[in-house]
């Protein structure tokens, strides 16, 4: 059984660390959608190892984790846009 | 920094970060909590600003974001701690749970955190917490890099 409790305070703030991910467009290092999926791909395997963490109860993998990969991600895509040429934010 | 730190860290970041929120969510059953799991967070963005720098991170924290997620934090805890004094009587009161069945059953289900411990306010707790700490850790090391930057460019205007 998945409980609802973790999965939406860990995809609340994953969502909120995601919009924040903001790549300056003057920068030579460029993170394309591979640094994502490989992303996605660690957090899989990091949430199967951690267990059904923290209720040892529901799925065997770590829910909280795996809703905050989620919520990075969602965040990152719907408003993570890059940041215009020269602006400095305040 | 090197190419090979430049490559692994941004995805180590989230990964980091992830750990972090997985500690607060744990907080109210296991070692952890809002304390520590914001810490966590905050040593993700600290490890980006470390090596890209405080222009080329690609964790952008503004002025207006941190205060907003501070002010979020610290008055989310003032308003649960305010909602236990004007159900029950006294400040920080676990409403959720309600340990001398003074709060009317719906307050009660509002309050119920969804999970087999059904521990009241204190995941919540937790969660501000976890943010208002998250904010203030990674603002002390944005300062700093941002004096740093200042100073250097002082520096060199005066040459």
């Amino acid at each position: 059984m998945i409980y609802a409790g973790p999965l939406i305070l860990g995809f609340v703030l994953g969502f909120v660390l995601g919009t924040r991910i903001k790549e300056d467009p003057e920068s030579k290092l460029k993170f394309g959608a591979s640094v994502y999926v490989v992303f996605l791909i660690v957090a899989l395997v990091v949430a199967y190892l951690l267990g059904p963490f923290p209720y040892y109860l529901d799925v065997p993998l770590a829910s909280g984790f795996m809703a905050c990969a989620v919520g990075i991600i969602l965040g990152k895509l719907i408003f993570g846009k890059p940041k215009a040429l020269g602006q400095i934010e305040d | 920094m090197s190419t090979i730190l430049k490559i692994f860290v941004f995805p180590a970041a989230m990964v980091l970060m992830c750990l972090g929120v997985l500690t607060i969510l744990g907080g109210h059953i296991t070692p952890g909590g809002g304390f520590q799991g914001g810490a966590i967070i905050a040593a993700g963005f600290i490890f980006c600003l470390v090596v890209y720098g405080l222009k080329e991170s690609p964790f952008n924290l503004s002025h207006d974001f941190m205060a907003a997620v501070e002010s979020i934090g610290a008055l989310g805890y003032v308003f649960l701690g305010i909602a236990g004094l004007i159900f029950s009587g006294f400040y920080l009161y676990n409403l959720g749970v309600d340990i001398y069945s003074i709060v009317p059953t719906f307050i009660k289900n509002i309050f119920d955190y969804p999970d087999p411990t059904h521990a009241g306010i204190i995941p919540y707790l937790n969660f501000v917490v976890g943010l208002k700490v998250m904010v203030g850790l990674s603002a002390v090391v944005i300062a700093f890099l941002g004096f740093r930057e200042f100073e250097e460019n002082e520096e060199e205007d005066q040459e």
